[in-house]
């Protein structure tokens, strides 16, 4: 019940018009999604800090969530470095450098009435209710400058339209891993299932985030993204086109039946994937794309620095 | 030649634009289109629409007579339910190019997605590089020319119709076969190759039906006829019921397929009781005129509303599996009564049309009948998305039924045991049907209210799809709806209540903070006044009947709706059969038993103490068993039957 787009500038650089680029892709397929918008963005990578944002929500109760979240950060010595309120989100800078999967599993039980959206040295997560645009008043999404990213926007038909169930979805307990996701995944309670007795953590009833911890279990396993993907079209059933992005890579999915939408666009300066054409188009409007629609059970990644 | 730049009016007006350069005979320009959905849909004139740059979904969908060319690309539904005219598209399209076309042509000069050419009936789908997988699924016929390779699962399903593969072929589909060319059809492909002026100097080979899947192997012959009201009778395991059913499958060696509606005992109305002593009116007295009962239902986003003189709308059944002399009657019965009728699947009829004053325009899967002329004379179009009967599967005609008219109508091959998809082809998520919606608003200029049925299954999910796809109303159909075919079992034991489907429906609603912002029509086994009262009560806005006016003009309640030898000319399409049934008196019959509902729903809204049905609430009804009660979250009063009990032997 959604849009997807993703973006990844090819020259390795982090000082491309990211948010703006996916603002605009988004507002493009706003209509398959009018409730919430969400953004995965990575800018420059930083040298032994986390960057971590958490959805606190307002007034008084984010107060209190602030709170717990400091006091839980400095008994994980994880040192704040910089720290900021930003709409419903809390968002710090820390030093950190023991096990990153136990620190956020840590982080989520922080507060009672918080939310870990991301954490991760470059991807930074940011969704909330309304449009692309709202989403941009709130957060400022245009000014930010990175080499890729993901975006969502989200028809909220099985549950009411909260901040919380907005994509992209952060692959709880890996750092730099998200995911957007059109499709439903049918095996969810089995894989689920299956991922929770090996110990990981699920934050949601999403399948977004199965199919976020998924790959990401899969690529701490020392598996190529390439790899999981592949393994993924074998392993989860239902209709699914969905993209994910690391750190430095960025790769689509689709099922077997090819039920949901995806197109994709490639220069020799960036790739660019979306539900539908109109959003590759708005990157360049007036201009007809020689576009490519990916076949079913098929999977791509593509690497910033090549 | 008249340029519209899409980056300065919007899509919806564009295309009003469109078609008054149609109605002028002025071909049309269109610039920095950027892949937006819709562009030309509804145009029935026959101008040229130049797409100078891709175009979105459903580009030409829902046209007859016009031409179009895309420069670049185009979206999902390329041509949607086009008739005749064409569309050329330089580069590839997307997924369901050429989706149920009925003798359009499209050239798509690239390559082409997935499902392309899905239930098209007549027409040519050309792709001149490759196709993706299960070109030609479902197809009932026409061709497809791919001059690149096939994809997987060519021909999957499909029952009739060629598709010429030049390349590879893939992995066949279900159903399929690849067999010779005859030379005529060279010639024939020769000839469109040249008039779109596509060189190719290969040759092809042939994917058509291999016979199977269009009749069941064996037929399900009548043994003896058990009345319904005996066959759903209390029982024990080895009544006659089930020992006529082991036998007929000892016979068929399959599942059976029967009509009418599941005859398990399961709550329902007849387990809720109103709360008060009622006080009946006087002898003589004219309750209809002291209460409120008209009642507008979908005006919700600006159309025009259907218009109930009570709230009371005929349930969908399709000409198909009733006769065109019933679909007259009931049709005749609707307007005497200021009610609106439901085509069901399978198209709309001029006598149906002339006959109902109101009329909703109901789209299914197979998109038989479906078409833009019918969809503008309509007062309303419905998306089905199942039935209560068999939610979650497609409609079925039995080949007795599928005869040479009615598979001209629907687009289809004569004498198939006609199994209707079970779902869209462009409808696969939340997503698709809110692009849907919009494209048949944008084909009838935002005038007609677009309603969806739902069978009830997930009904909890389902509504806050239909709330939030932005629909004008609900028809919600519990498992004790009829049908005219459906497998037995099926009838029986999928599904949920009706009584429970409005809860369901209700409590979605109420969770995304929805109550009261979506019409809903109840339906299934609704058979009087009375149970109507008593769904207005529960919440519903309106009910429908189906089964209740077949018997109102003359249903013996045989079971026997899937053979097509219905004794009183109802369930059938034989010209001898239906000859027995005399559509101006069952219309009269149907209409009578429709004013003795009015008259209910009048006395019993007044005997409990309101002047409008728009006040009825939970707060009148008791539940009488613990079943309903723990369904309805109605207090559990068992007492009140007995007092319904002795209310109904005075009455008597």
């Amino acid at each position: 019940m959604c849009g997807i787009a993703g973006i990844m500038f090819k020259n390795g650089r982090t000082d491309h018009e990211t948010g703006v680029a996916l603002i605009d892709m988004l507002d493009g397929c706003q209509h398959r999604g009018p409730d919430s918008t969400g953004f995965a963005l990575y800018g420059e990578e930083l040298e032994n800090e986390l960057r971590l944002r958490f959805l606190v929500g307002e007034g008084a109760e984010a107060d209190d969530s602030v709170v717990l979240i400091k006091s839980a950060l400095e008994s994980h010595n994880a040192e704040i470095v910089e720290d900021e309120r930003v709409g419903n989100t809390y968002q710090a800078l820390v030093t950190f450098d023991g096990d990153l999967r136990d620190f956020a599993y840590a982080m989520e039980h922080a507060a009672p009435d918080a939310k870990v959206i991301s954490i991760g040295q470059s991807l930074d997560i940011i969704k909330d209710v309304g449009g692309a645009h709202d989403v941009d008043d709130r957060f400022n999404v245009h000014d930010f400058k990175g080499s890729h990213g993901l975006g969502h926007v989200r028809l909220a038909t099985e549950s009411d339209v909260r901040p919380e169930s907005a994509h992209p979805f952060w692959a709880t307990g890996f750092s730099d891993v998200a995911i957007v996701h059109n499709g439903q995944i049918t095996n969810y309670w089995k894989m689920r299932r299956r991922l929770e007795q090996r110990g990981f953590e699920f934050r949601t009833d999403n399948d977004s985030e199965l199919v976020a911890v998924y790959l990401a279990e899969k690529m701490a396993d020392g598996v190529a993204l390439r790899d999981a993907l592949k393994t993924s079209i074998e392993d989860l059933d239902g209709t699914f086109s969905f993209l994910v992005s690391t750190k430095d890579e960025i790769g689509y999915a689709k099922d077997n039946l090819a039920a949901k939408p995806m197109v994709l666009y490639e220069n020799d300066d960036l790739i660019a994937i979306a539900s539908e054409e109109v959003s590759l188009n708005r990157l360049f409007p007036g201009h007809a794309l020689n576009t490519k629609e990916p076949t079913p059970g098929s999977y791509q990644t593509w690497s910033k620095s090549t | 030649m008249v340029q519209i730049d899409l980056s300065d009016v919007s899509v919806r007006e564009a295309n009003e634009l469109i078609r008054k350069c149609g109605e002028q005979g002025e071909d049309v320009d269109i610039l920095n289109p950027d892949a937006r959905h819709h562009i030309g849909v509804g145009l029935t004139s026959p101008i040229t629409v130049n797409v100078r740059g891709s175009a979105g979904y459903f580009c030409a969908g829902l046209t007859d007579a016009a031409h179009f060319k895309v420069e670049s690309n185009a979206g999902w539904g390329l041509g949607d339910n086009m008739y005749t005219g064409s569309v050329v598209v330089g580069g590839n399209a997307s997924a369901i190019a050429g989706v149920a076309i009925r003798g359009a042509e499209i050239v798509i000069r690239g390559n082409m997605g997935s499902r392309a050419g899905q239930v098209m009936k007549a027409g040519t789908l050309f792709c001149g590089g490759n196709a993706n997988f299960m070109a030609g699924y479902m197809m009932y016929g026409g061709r497809i020319i791919i001059l690149g390779d096939s994809g997987e699962r060519v021909g999957e399903d499909m029952s009739a119709g060629e598709i010429y593969v030049g390349g590879k072929i893939g992995a066949l589909g279900a159903a399929a076969e690849i067999t010779d060319t005859a030379s005529d059809e060279i010639d024939s492909i020769r000839e469109f190759l040249d008039r779109y002026e596509i060189t190719y100097t290969g040759g092809f080979q042939k994917v058509v039906n291999n016979g199977a899947n269009l009749r069941y192997a064996a037929s399900e012959t009548q043994i003896r006829s058990i009345p319904f009201f005996s066959f759903s009778g209390k029982s024990d395991y080895w009544n006659p019921k089930v020992q006529e059913d082991i036998y007929t499958k000892s016979q068929i060696g399959r599942y059976r397929i029967r009509g009418y509606g599941g005859a398990r005992q399961l709550p329902h109305f007849s387990d809720i009781a109103f709360r008060k002593d009622l006080v009946m009116p006087e002898a003589g007295e004219d309750v209809v005129s002291k209460v409120e009962m008209r009642i507008q239902i979908g005006g919700k986003h600006g159309a025009k509303p259907l218009d109930l003189s009570m709230p009371v709308m005929i349930a969908p059944m399709s000409f198909g599996a009733i006769s065109r002399s019933t679909k007259m009657a009931i049709g005749m019965a609707s307007t005497l009564a200021g009610i609106a009728e439901n085509t069901g699947e399978g198209g709309m009829s001029d006598a149906q049309r002339e006959a109902a004053t109101q009329l909703v325009f109901q789209c299914l899967g197979g998109r038989l009948g479906w078409n833009i002329h019918d969809m503008k004379r309509a007062n309303g179009l419905e998306i089905y998305i199942s039935q209560g009967a068999k939610p979650g599967f497609g409609g079925q005609l039995m080949a007795n039924k599928v005869t040479k008219e009615l598979a001209a109508i629907r687009g289809i091959p004569e004498g198939i045991d006609l199994r209707s998809p079970s779902r869209h082809p462009d409808i696969l998520g939340g997503d698709d049907l809110l692009i849907k919606i919009e494209e048949f608003r944008e084909a009838t200029g935002y005038k007609v209210p677009v309603s969806v049925k739902l069978g009830a299954g997930r009904i909890r999910d389902d509504i806050k799809i239909a709330y939030k796809g932005g629909l004008d109303f609900v028809e919600l159909d519990g498992m004790q709806g009829s049908t005219g075919a459906g497998g037995s079992e099926v009838m029986e034991y999928v599904g949920i209540p009706t009584v429970a489907a409005i809860i369901a429906a209700l409590d979605g609603l109420e969770e995304i903070g929805a109550a009261g912002e979506l019409q809903i029509v109840l339906m299934g086994g609704i058979k009087d006044g009375v149970d109507a009262v008593k769904a207005l009560c529960l919440g519903a806005d309106a009910v429908a009947y189906g089964t209740t006016t077949l018997i109102a003009g003359g249903c013996i309640a045989c079971m026997q709706c899937h053979i097509g030898n219905c004794p009183v000319g109802i369930a059938t399409q034989d010209p001898e059969h239906e000859a027995r049934y005399h559509p101006k008196v069952e219309a009269h019959n149907i209409h009578r038993f429709l004013e003795g509902v009015r008259w209910q729903i009048a006395a019993l809204t007044q005997a409990l103490g309101h002047d409008s049905v728009k006040d009825l609430c939970r707060d009148d009804l008791v539940a009488l068993t613990p079943e309903t009660a723990a369904i309805t979250n109605l207090p559990y009063e068992p007492g009140y039957r007995t007092r319904n009990e002795s209310l109904q032997r005075k009455a008597g």
